[in-house]
């Protein structure tokens, strides 16, 4: 009988042990919830570069900043993360005013690329001038270039 | 002192575009040009630049109606949608 009443005791205690022990196990997985938040990213710019022309990949081939009058000028946008978004182009002249504005609605599923780019048959006017990538309203890069 | 002041310089004829690895966002319009108005612009002289032909103004018009309420008159900066 004292036996009995033994076994029972140390069945209990080895299934509170181990129940403690799945307890413990559960509390330290990552609730599935904040994966789920961190893999979807908002769209965010990440570079903004100007040249004279674009690869399939659509990123500019030779950048530089400075251009010959009937040049095409490009401007590579570099993004990462997904979702819609509305990308624009702001190209202004050194006397602030306005030359072209082009806006994109993307909905990327990862990293992309998207080029925006302006030409002028009858030849740019010299000077300074400046392209502004606004992401969603706001702006997220600039590049400044010359035309010679 | 000179009082030589440096014409405006004009952008009338300037021709954009864009395109992108990234698949356009549904049911929205996957590129808009606009055009920002210089002295001496009417609607007439931008739909001939920019359309290819003047009496095509009313489109721009229509397009801007939000912000053009007489037709004849723009002013210089004034920044307009331009439908394709």
């Amino acid at each position: 009988m004292r036996n009995t009443t033994g076994n029972v005791m140390s069945m209990l205690a080895i299934a509170v042990i181990a129940t403690a022990g799945c307890n413990k196990k559960e509390a330290n997985v990552p609730a599935a919830d904040s994966t789920t938040m961190s893999q979807a990213q908002a769209v965010q710019v990440n570079s903004v570069d100007v040249g004279r022309s674009v690869g399939s990949d659509m990123r500019v081939t030779g950048s530089g900043t400075e251009f010959a009058r009937r040049d095409t000028i490009y401007a590579s946008v570099a993004t990462s993360g997904t979702g819609p978004a509305t990308l624009v182009a702001r190209w202004s002249f050194e006397d602030g005013q306005v030359v072209d504005s082009t806006s994109r609605s993307i909905s990327p599923m990862s990293d992309a690329v998207t080029e925006f780019h302006i030409t002028k048959p009858s030849a740019w006017p010299m000077g300074k001038y400046r392209v502004e990538v606004m992401l969603n309203g706001r702006v997220a890069g600039s590049q400044e270039f010359m035309i010679k | 002192m000179s009082d030589f002041t440096r014409p405006k310089a004009d952008f009338s004829d300037v021709q954009s575009g864009s395109s992108s690895t990234a698949p356009d966002t549904p049911g929205a319009p996957s590129q808009a040009r606009t055009y920002t108005v210089v002295k001496g612009d009417s609607l007439s002289k931008i739909a001939r630049h920019l359309l290819g032909d003047a009496s095509l103004w009313p489109r721009i018009y229509e397009a801007n109606r939000k912000t053009i309420s007489n037709p004849d008159l723009i002013h210089p900066g004034q920044v307009l949608n331009i439908p394709d």
